[in-house]
C-alpha cells in the first residue's frame, strides 16, 4: 500500500516538476520570442501579430551599412576578445595550479573579481579610467574591457580541464628530457582543448551580447551591434531592431547549443 | 676519519658506478622522509628498494630523478654530480605505477615522443618505434590510444617508451602495483629479460618481497627513511642482520628472551622454552642481553620418529595446514601461545599430522640465527 502511495507521489512529481519548469521557461522566453514574428512583419511599424509577412526587415538590415557594419564590428570584437582571453587565461591557470606560488589561491580568487562587481560599476570605472588616457572609441579598449569580463569564465572552464590532467604526465615528459615549453605545448595544451573550447564560446558570447561596458567605452567609430540596438530603441524605434534581435538570438543560441554538446562530449569521455 | 676513507674509495671506483648517493637527506618540516642515506649502484646492476609504506623508497627515487631536491647530500650520476641538475638533463628513464602514458597520443606517438625530444629524424623514429614494439610483442596496437589497452599492455608500452631512447638508468616505482598476480609474474620475467638484453642499470621500487627476491641482484631494505640492510636476495633471506629484516623478508619464527651461559653456544630462555643458540660476533649480543632467535619455516621440522642430535625441541599444536602446490605450510601454536610456521615439501606418500594434534618441532642449532632484540619492533 505504501508502495502504491509512493509511486502515486512519484508520478505526480514526475509530471508536476517539468510542467512548472516549462512554465518558467516560457515566462522567461516569451517576451523575447515575440520579436521573432515581428521581424517577419512590415517595415513601417512594429506590430504583433504582423498584418503582413515579408523579409523586408532583413533586407533592410543587410542593405543598411550602419547595421551591417555594427554586426561585423561585434563579431570582430568578440573574436579578438576570445583570442585575448584564451592567450591570457590558459598560461595563468597553468601557472596558478602548477607552480605553487605563495599567493596562488588568493590570486585565483582575485581573477574572479570582475564577477563580483556590478557591471555598471565596472563600466563607469573603465570609462573614468580610459577617458583621460584618450582610450575611448577604440577597438583595443573595448577588446581589453571585454577580455576582463570574459576572463573569469575562461579561467573556470580551463581550470576544471586542467584538474583532470595528471601531473605525473608532465613529470614523465620531464624525465624523458622534454623542455618545459615542449611539455606545455605537447603534453598539457592538447589535453585542455575541450576546456579552452568551452571557455572560448563563453568569451565569444559574453562579448557579443555585452552592452553596458560597450555603451560606455565605444563611440561612433567602434559601435557594436548591441550598443546600436540600444541607441536605435531610444532614438528611432525602427522595426529593423526585431530582425537584428532575431539574428543575435540565433547566433547566441547556436553557440550555446554547441557549448552544451561540447560539455556532453567532455563528460562522456 | 671513516667518511674520508669512504670518500676516497668512492672516488677510486667511480668509473664503474652508475648512481652514487652521499649522505642524502630529505626533510619535510620536522619529519625526515630520507635520513642520511649512502648508496652506490654499479653499471648494469638490478637494485630493488624494498620496504614498508612510508619508508622513503619513492622519496629516494624522486631525489635521484630530480623531481624533488634534497635537504642535504649529493647525487652523482655516471660520475657527474647531478644534485643541482634539472630533471630533463639527467638522461634517465622512468616507469610509473599508473603508466603515465599521454592519453591524447596514440601508442606510436607516445613511444616516439622521447625520440622527437632528442631531435631524431622521422624515418629513424619510425624504425626505432617499430623495433621496440616488436621487442615487447605489441606491434599491432601502434595506432590505438592507451585507453583502449589493458593494464598489462599499457605498462608494456610505458616500458617501451622508456627503453626506446636507451637511457643508461631506468627507475621504476612499483611498476606492477596495479596488475593482477599472474600478469605481475609475466611482467617480472619480461623486465628481467629486458634488463639482461639491454644491460641497463635498474633501480626498482616495490613493497612486495617476493618481487624483490625474484628480480634483484641486490635488495636495499628501507625502514623509516634509512637503509636497514642491503645485500643479495640470499643474504637478506638467510642472513638478516636485524629482527626487522628477518620479519619483513620471508616468513619467520622468532623467539625472544635473555641469553645465559658461556662459550660459543649459549641458552636463550623464551617463556617455558630453553633454546640452544650459537653466538655471532656481528649480532653484538652476549650473555645477559635480550636477544631474538630466528628459524625459517623450512628449517623447522615436525618430528616423525626419532629426533636427531644437536637440535632444539619445542612442543606445539597443529592449527592448520595449507597446501601451496609443491610445498605444505603447517601453522602451529606452542603452549604459551606463540605462533609458528613450518614448511615442508609436498610428498604424496607422506601422511600429514592431524589438525589439533600435539606435535614435536625441532631444528638444528646451526640453522637458527641469533639477532639483537629490537625494542622498537615487536611482532608478538
Ligand atoms: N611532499 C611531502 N610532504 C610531506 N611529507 C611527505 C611528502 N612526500 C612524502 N612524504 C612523507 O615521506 C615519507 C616517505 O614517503 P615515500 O613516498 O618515500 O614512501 P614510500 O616508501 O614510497 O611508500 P609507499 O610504499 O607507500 O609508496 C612518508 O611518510 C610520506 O608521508
Ligand atoms: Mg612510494
Amino acid at each position: 500500500m505504501t508502495g502504491r502511495k509512493l509511486s502515486r507521489r512519484l508520478s505526480f512529481g514526475a509530471l508536476f516538476v517539468p510542467v512548472v519548469a516549462w512554465m518558467c521557461y516560457l515566462f522567461l522566453l516569451l517576451p523575447s520570442t515575440i520579436v521573432f514574428p515581428i521581424s517577419f512583419g512590415n517595415t513601417k511599424e512594429m506590430e504583433f501579430p504582423p498584418s503582413e509577412w515579408s523579409l523586408d526587415l532583413y533586407r533592410q538590415f543587410f542593405n543598411d551599412s550602419a547595421w551591417w557594419g555594427a554586426m561585423t564590428q561585434s563579431l570582430f570584437i568578440a573574436t579578438v576578445t576570445t583570442v585575448f582571453t584564451a592567450v591570457l587565461s590558459v598560461p595563468a591557470v597553468y601557472a596558478l595550479q602548477r607552480a605553487r606560488l605563495p599567493m596562488s589561491s588568493a590570486l585565483t580568487h582575485f581573477t574572479m573579481g570582475p564577477l563580483l562587481v556590478p557591471v555598471i560599476v565596472l563600466a563607469l570605472g573603465l570609462y573614468l579610467q580610459w577617458a583621460p588616457w584618450g582610450g575611448l572609441d577604440r577597438n583595443l579598449t573595448l577588446v581589453l574591457s571585454h577580455t576582463m569580463l570574459a576572463t573569469p569564465f575562461m579561467m573556470i572552464s580551463v581550470g576544471a580541464s586542467l584538474r583532470h590532467v595528471d601531473p605525473a604526465l608532465e613529470n614523465a615528459a620531464l624525465i624523458m628530457g622534454a623542455s618545459k615549453v615542449r611539455i606545455f605545448f605537447r603534453v598539457v595544451l592538447p589535453q585542455l582543448k575541450s576546456g579552452i573550447a568551452a571557455g572560448s564560446l563563453f568569451a565569444f558570447l559574453i562579448s557579443l551580447d555585452e552592452v553596458i561596458v560597450a555603451y560606455f567605452v565605444t563611440g561612433p567609430e567602434t559601435e557594436t551591434l548591441p550598443v546600436k540596438m540600444y541607441s536605435a530603441i531610444r532614438w528611432e524605434v525602427s522595426p529593423v531592431i526585431a530582425a537584428v534581435s532575431t539574428l543575435l538570438t540565433v547566433v547566441s543560441m547556436a553557440l550555446a547549443v554547441a557549448l552544451m554538446m561540447l560539455e556532453r562530449k567532455q563528460r562522456s569521455e | 676519519m671513516t667518511t674520508e676513507l669512504a670518500e676516497k674509495s668512492v672516488a677510486a671506483d667511480t668509473g664503474s658506478m652508475m648512481i652514487e648517493v652521499h649522505r642524502l637527506t630529505k626533510q619535510y618540516g620536522d619529519f625526515r622522509a630520507l635520513d642520511t642515506v649512502d648508496l652506490s649502484i654499479r653499471k648494469g646492476e638490478f637494485v630493488t628498494l624494498l620496504g614498508p609504506s612510508g619508508s622513503g623508497k619513492s622519496t629516494l627515487l624522486n631525489l635521484i630523478s630530480g623531481m624533488t631536491s634534497p635537504t642535504s647530500g649529493r647525487v652523482v650520476i655516471n660520475g657527474v654530480d647531478a644534485t643541482d641538475m634539472p630533471t630533463n638533463k639527467r638522461g634517465l628513464g622512468m616507469v610509473f605505477q599508473n603508466y603515465a602514458l599521454m592519453p591524447h597520443m596514440t601508442v606510436f606517438e607516445n613511444i616516439a615522443f622521447p625520440l622527437q625530444v632528442r631531435g631524431m629524424k622521422k624515418a629513424e623514429i619510425e624504425t626505432r618505434v617499430a623495433e621496440v614494439l616488436k621487442l615487447i610483442q605489441l606491434e599491432n596496437v601502434a595506432n590505438r590510444r592507451p585507453r583502449a589497452l589493458s593494464g598489462g599492455q599499457q605498462q608494456r608500452i610505458s616500458l617501451a617508451r622508456c627503453i626506446v631512447y636507451n637511457p643508461s638508468i631506468i627507475l621504476m616505482d612499483e611498476p606492477l602495483g596495479a596488475l593482477d598476480k599472474k600478469l605481475r609474474e609475466d611482467m617480472q620475467l619480461e623486465i628481467k629479460r629486458l634488463h639482461a638484453e639491454l644491460g641497463v642499470t635498474m633501480l626498482y621500487v616495490t613493497h612486495d618481497q617476493d618481487e624483490a627476491l625474484t628480480m634483484s641482484d641486490r635488495i636495499v631494505l628501507m625502514r623509516n627513511g634509512r637503509i636497514e640492510q642491503q645485500g643479495s636476495p640470499e643474504t637478506l633471506y638467510f642472513k638478516p642482520d636485524t629482527v626487522f629484516s628477518a620479519d619483513f623478508i620471508g616468513s619467520s619464527n622468532l623467539f625472544q628472551g635473555r641469553l645465559e651461559g658461556e662459550g660459543d653456544t649459549v641458552t636463550l630462555t623464551a617463556g617455558k622454552d630453553r633454546l640452544a643458540v650459537e653466538l655471532r660476533s656481528e649480532a653484538a649480543v652476549g650473555p645477559g642481553d635480550e636477544a631474538v632467535v630466528l628459524i625459517r619455516p623450512e628449517n623447522l621440522h615436525i618430528a616423525d620418529g626419532a629426533i636427531p642430535e644437536g637440535t632444539n625441541v619445542v612442543t606445539a599444536t597443529l592449527l592448520d595446514t595449507v597446501v601451496l602446490g609443491g610445498v605444505v605450510r603447517h601453522f602451529l601454536r606452542t603452549e604459551d601461545g606463540r605462533q609458528l610456521v613450518a614448511q615442508v615439501l609436498n610428498r604424496s606418500d607422506r601422511a600429514r599430522p592431524k589438525r589439533g594434534a600435539p606435535v614435536q618441532l625441532y631444528w638444528q642449532v646451526g640453522e637458527s640465527r641469533l639477532l639483537k632484540a629490537d625494542p622498537t619492533f615487536s611482532k608478538q
